[in-house]
C-alpha cells in the first residue's frame, strides 16, 4: 500500500457516496413531494443536494493522484471501446455534469417539477453505471482476489450504504439549520425528517444483513481463487478485518435500531441527530477499512 | 495472414548469465528498477537426511529469459484508457509515452509485469522489440547478446514450425489468457503450467 492506492480508496469511495447519496436524495425527494408537497420536500433536501458535488469533486481531484501524469489525465477517456477504466472516467464526468445541471435547475427551480425529475432519473441512471463501470475496473484475470461476482455487489452495497447515512447525517444538518432560520417551519420538517430516519434506519439494517451476506461469500469465494488474498485477509490483515465488520455492525445495525426508535419519539430530536452523525462516521470509518482491505490484500496473478 | 514477430526462448541451453538482460537494459538505456528482460531463475526440491548423509531429493532448477510477449490478446492494450499502447502491424505493442497518463492500468491487466513503471517520468515502459534495430534489419539486442545462442526471434508461424508450440512453463501463467507470441524449448527439468513446486529464486531488486 502507498499514497497511489489512497488516491483510489479516496476516490472510490467518494465517487460511491456522491452516487449513493444523489439516488437517495431522489428517492426521499420524490416520496416527500408527494406526500407533502413540493415545498415541504425542497425544504428538506435541497442542502443536502448542494452537498453532493463537493464530495463528488474531492473525489475526482483524489483519482489525480494516482496517476503518474496527470497532465495527460484529459486523454484517459479515449479508450471507450475496450478500457474500463476509460469507461469509468467517462461516466464519471457525466455524471458530475448531469447532477451539477440538475442541482442547478432545482436549486433556481428550473422547468417543471416533471423535467427536473426526468434529469435527476438519467443523472441517477448514469451514477449506477458509474460505480458498475468502476467495478468492471477491477475485474481482471491477473487480479484473482478482484475478479469475483463480489466485487460489483460490495461496490453498490457501499455506494446504498454511505449514500443513506450521508443523507441521513446532511437531513439533519439541514433540519439544524432551517430550525435557526425560521424556528416556525420547523415543526412539519421535524416531521419529514423523522420519518425519512425511521426509513433510512430500515434500509440501513437491510443493507447490513446484505453486508454480512456478502463478506462470507467474498471470503469464500477468494479463499478458492486467492487462497493468499483470503490467508492475508483473515491472518495479516485479521484485526482490521474485524474492526470493519465492527463498525458497520455498530453503526448500520446497532445504531440503526437506535435511530429508529429515536426517529419514532418525538422530542428525542437531539438523540436522532446525533445518532444519525455517529452512525454515519462509523459506517464511513467502515467502508473506508473495507476498500483499504479490497486494495491490501490483492495479488497478482502470474509474474509481477 | 499478417506477419506477427514473436520471441523464442530455449530453456535448455540458458545458464543464467543474464548478459540479455543487461543488453536490453544498456540499449534502451533503462533507469534503476525498470527491466524490460528480465532472467528468472526457477528451482526447487529438497535435501533428505539418509544415514549420515544429506542427498538430494527432486531439487531442480531453470531458467527463464522473459521480455514482453507482444501477446495476440494484449490485456495490457485493451486496458489503457488513453490508447497509448499500440499493436502495429508486424505485432509489435509498443507505448506512446506522450499519450500515457501514468495510471498504471496496464501494469495491473499484465501477467507477464511486462509494462514497467518510470517513476522519474512517471509513465510507463516496455519492450519495443528494440524497433530502431528491427528497422535498420539489425536483431534485438537481447538476441545478439546471448552468449549460448538461446535467444531468437521472428515470424512467430516461423518460430512454432521451427520449435513446437510451448509458450508456458512454470511459473508463467496459462498461455490461454494473453496468447503470448512467446516459443520456449523447455529446460529437461521444466515443470507444467499450475503444477509448479519451485520458487522464483531472484531477488526483488534483480526483477
Amino acid at each position: 500500500m502507498n499514497v497511489r492506492e489512497w488516491a483510489l480508496i479516496t476516490f472510490t469511495i467518494l465517487a460511491q457516496m456522491s452516487v449513493g447519496s444523489f439516488i437517495v436524495l431522489g428517492i426521499v425527494h420524490y416520496f416527500t413531494a408527494k406526500k407533502s408537497g413540493e415545498k415541504q420536500a425542497d425544504e428538506l433536501s435541497d442542502r443536502a443536494l448542494l452537498a453532493i458535488g463537493p464530495v463528488l469533486a474531492l473525489g475526482m481531484a483524489a483519482s489525480l493522484l494516482h496517476l503518474g501524469n496527470p497532465i495527460n489525465a484529459y486523454k484517459a477517456v479515449t479508450n471507450l471501446a475496450t478500457s474500463w477504466l476509460s469507461r469509468e472516467i467517462f461516466f464519471g464526468v457525466l455524471f458530475a455534469v448531469a447532477g451539477a445541471v440538475f442541482a442547478v435547475m432545482q436549486w433556481k427551480k428550473i422547468a417543471t417539477f416533471q423535467i427536473r425529475n426526468i434529469v435527476a432519473w438519467v443523472a441517477a441512471a448514469i451514477g449506477v453505471a458509474l460505480v458498475f463501470s468502476m467495478s468492471m475496473v477491477y475485474m481482471m484475470p491477473t487480479r484473482p482476489s478482484w475478479n469475483l461476482v463480489t466485487t460489483p455487489l460490495s461496490f453498490f452495497a457501499t455506494t446504498l450504504l454511505l449514500g443513506v447515512f450521508a443523507m441521513g447525517a446532511a437531513f439533519v444538518a439541514n433540519y439544524w439549520y432551517v430550525q435557526s432560520k425560521n424556528p416556525g417551519c420547523a415543526s412539519d420538517q421535524c416531521v419529514l425528517l423523522r420519518d425519512t430516519l425511521r426509513w433510512f434506519a430500515t434500509a440501513s439494517i437491510v443493507l447490513l444483513g446484505f453486508q454480512f451476506v456478502l463478506l462470507p461469500l467474498w471470503i469464500a469465494q477468494m479463499a478458492g481463487t486467492d487462497a493468499v488474498s483470503a490467508a492475508m485477509l483473515v491472518g495479516e490483515f485479521g484485526i482490521m478485518f474485524g474492526l470493519r465488520l465492527v463498525l458497520v455492525f455498530l453503526g448500520a445495525g446497532v445504531l440503526g435500531i437506535f435511530l429508529y426508535r429515536a426517529a419514532s419519539s418525538p422530542g428525542q430530536e437531539k438523540v436522532m441527530g446525533t445518532v444519525a452523525y455517529v452512525a454515519f462516521a462509523f459506517v464511513l470509518v467502515g467502508e473506508v477499512l473495507g476498500r483499504f482491505l479490497f486494495y491490501a490484500t490483492a495479488t497478482h496473478f502470474g509474474l509481477q | 495472414m499478417a506477419k506477427q514477430l514473436g520471441f523464442y526462448f530455449d530453456s535448455s541451453a540458458c545458464v543464467g548469465c543474464k548478459t540479455c538482460q543487461i543488453a536490453c537494459k544498456d540499449k534502451n538505456n533503462l533507469p534503476l528498477g525498470v527491466c524490460w528482460r528480465r532472467v528468472f531463475e526457477y528451482a526447487g526440491g529438497s535435501w533428505v537426511p539418509q544415514g549420515d548423509q544429506w542427498i538430494p531429493n527432486n531439487v531442480f532448477g531453470y531458467n527463464l529469459s522473459l521480455s514482453c510477449n507482444h501477446c495476440e490478446n494484449p490485456l495490457c492494450v485493451n486496458a489503457c484508457p488513453t490508447t497509448a499502447l499500440v499493436k502495429r502491424a508486424d505485432g509489435v505493442i509498443l507505448i506512446n509515452q506522450d499519450q500515457c497518463v501514468g495510471c498504471r492500468y496496464c501494469e495491473w491487466a499484465c501477467p507477464y509485469g511486462a509494462p514497467q513503471f518510470d517513476e522519474a517520468k512517471g509513465v510507463m515502459t516496455k519492450c519495443n522489440f528494440c524497433e530502431d534495430l528491427l528497422a535498420q534489419g539489425q536483431n534485438p539486442a537481447c538476441v545478439d547478446a546471448c552468449p549460448l545462442r538461446a535467444l531468437d526471434f521472428g515470424d512467430i508461424a516461423e518460430l512454432r514450425a521451427k520449435h513446437g508450440n510451448v509458450s508456458a512453463v512454470e511459473p508463467l501463467p496459462v498461455a490461454t489468457i494473453t496468447q503470448p507470441h512467446l516459443v520456449i524449448t523447455p529446460n529437461r527439468q521444466a515443470q507444467p503450467v499450475g503444477k509448479g513446486t519451485g520458487t522464483i529464486l531472484n531477488l526483488p531488486e534483480e526483477l
